[in-house]
């Protein structure tokens, strides 16, 4: 695969009035047409949405609409459930990732995910950073990796006299960024965030979205979360997506985040960030 | 329509209602203070500085309930542009406070002093200007109307030309010291009242950015230009 490189106008809407001036930045990633079933339900229906490369995109909406399946579809995460079924593509880098050949191990390390609760390895703060790049045959500086890795987390000051101590000895906000660092240090192209703060106290959540900040000048970050406050303060662009009577998600409006929160388009985005529901 | 902050909105509401009977006394002041200066009235005249006070009381009271308010709710959306307007409209009312108690001091200042009836006449005929403009964005606000909002420009314009034209009705006073004296302070009455009616198209254009989510100025043919 490679990386996409002409600036593409994209159409951030699903099916609903244009948006006002559509951004002509690059995308990193892009779902067109998606559909996902698990058996015969559909979770999220036609679904069109293009993240920008090195901005923050939060996926928000209420419970049931579909934004964990699709998210977990930019690195192929529904293909381990096993009556999953997707319509559609996820192009990265022009390839769509669920095309004829393209190996999902190789997708899911350059679409890396970090979730909900911090799940470090029982192994040594160093081995949790190092594992990805073990698996994969790295043959380089292993230490200056594992060492970036928590710096780019800011965790390096933290623990950089313990690497050897188990990552379970940590904070619950110190493992979020263990995973993160865990994540970062494979070097994927986007990284993806399922909640990644509500296992977590006011403090270390913050510190997160100040993290999240600093990363997105290397990645791509795509973000669900149930905090509206949180993608407000922490993400440059926001996806709003709703669920039809049928329980089928569906995007119901995406621009940027001050937009979106300040005049939204749709009046369906006005009534829920307002805490309006019909 | 189920609404889940239903508390956070009927205090947003409340809010609302506590500014617009600040501009309700407000429009009343204007009238009070246009009286005390014709007749003259000093009863009158002190009455507005008293009420004024309370305007400034409400101002203080105001602001905390915004400021607990914002820090509280966190309001997003047309929330948070009626927040952004309620601030406003707070600031705009306590001025336009401010602006009755420089007229009401200007026939404090000029009680006993010869008048003419010519400017006085010209001094009502802004008061009722102003106070309709006043009613009009108001009703445009608790309605709102962009339509009714927009018509304020036209409304402020003869206003606006009155306030000019009183500078020759000034120079008509020159022959009389005396007579000059209380013009010249009339001049300043016919600016507090041009101002007053500047006011009210700042609120016409908060309604205008309450209903659309664009910050516009109004021009004077009252077609929206972005600022």
């Amino acid at each position: 695969m490679e990386m996409l490189e002409k600036e593409e106008e994209i159409e951030l809407t699903a099916g609903r009035p244009p948006a006002p001036a559509p951004p002509t930045e690059r995308v990193a990633v892009q779902a067109r047409d998606l559909s996902v079933f698990y058996g015969n339900f559909q979770a999220v229906k036609d679904i069109d949405l293009a993240c920008i490369a090195n901005q923050i995109t939060a996926l928000i909406g209420p419970s049931g609409c579909g934004k964990s399946t699709v998210i977990r579809s930019f690195n192929r995460m529904n293909d381990l459930i096993p009556a999953a079924r997707v319509e559609g593509q996820i192009l990265f880098d022009d390839v769509d990732i669920y095309g004829p050949g393209v190996d999902p191990v190789e997708v899911r390390r350059r679409v890396g995910m970090v979730f909900q609760k911090p799940n470090p390895f029982p192994k040594s703060i160093y081995d949790n950073v190092a594992w990805g790049a073990k698996v994969n045959g790295f043959k380089g500086d292993l230490d200056g990796l594992v060492e970036e890795a928590l710096r780019q987390a800011v965790l390096w000051d933290e623990v950089k006299d313990k690497l050897a101590e188990s990552g379970y000895s940590l904070s619950g906000g110190q493992q979020q960024r263990l995973c993160i660092a865990r994540a970062i240090a494979v070097k994927p192209e986007i990284v993806l965030m399922d909640e990644p703060t509500s296992a977590l106290d006011p403090v270390a959540t913050l510190r997160i979205e100040e993290l999240l900040q600093d990363l997105k000048q290397r990645y791509t970050i795509i973000i669900v979360t149930h905090n509206m406050q949180q993608a407000a303060r922490a993400s440059d662009y926001t996806a709003f997506f709703n669920m039809n009577s049928d329980r089928a998600g569906y995007l119901v409006e995406y621009g940027r985040t001050e937009e979106i929160f300040t005049k939204p388009r749709e009046q369906t985005t006005e009534d829920y960030i307002t805490g309006r529901f019909g | 329509m189920t609404d889940i902050r239903s508390h956070f909105h009927h205090e947003l509401s409340d809010l609302e209602q506590t500014l617009l009977n600040v501009a309700d006394q407000a429009e009343q002041m204007v009238g009070m203070a246009v009286d005390a200066v014709c007749l003259p009235d000093m009863e009158l005249a002190a009455r507005v500085v008293a009420l004024d006070n309370q305007i400034d009381k409400i101002y203080l009271e105001v602001h905390d309930r915004w400021l607990t308010l914002m820090a509280r709710q966190q309001p997003m959306a047309s929330d948070l542009r009626m927040m952004s307007v309620l601030l406003h409209l707070n600031t705009t009312l306590e001025r336009m406070g401010d602006q009755c108690v420089n007229i009401a001091k200007m026939a404090q200042i000029t009680y006993g002093l010869p008048r003419s009836e010519r400017i006085i006449a010209q001094i009502r005929e802004m008061g009722d200007l102003v106070r309709q403009m006043i009613r009009t964005g108001v009703e445009a606000l608790v309605r709102r109307d962009i339509d009714e909002a927009l018509l304020l420009p036209a409304m402020d314009e003869p206003v606006d030309r009155l306030n000019r034209n009183m500078y020759r009705e000034v120079v008509e006073c020159g022959s009389d010291p005396s007579l000059l004296e209380w013009a010249i302070r009339m001049m300043l009455v016919s600016r507090a009242l041009e101002r007053i009616g500047d006011q009210v198209v700042d609120i016409a254009e908060q309604t205008a950015f309450l209903l659309t989510g664009e910050m516009m100025e109004f021009n004077e043919d009252g077609i929206l230009g972005t600022d």
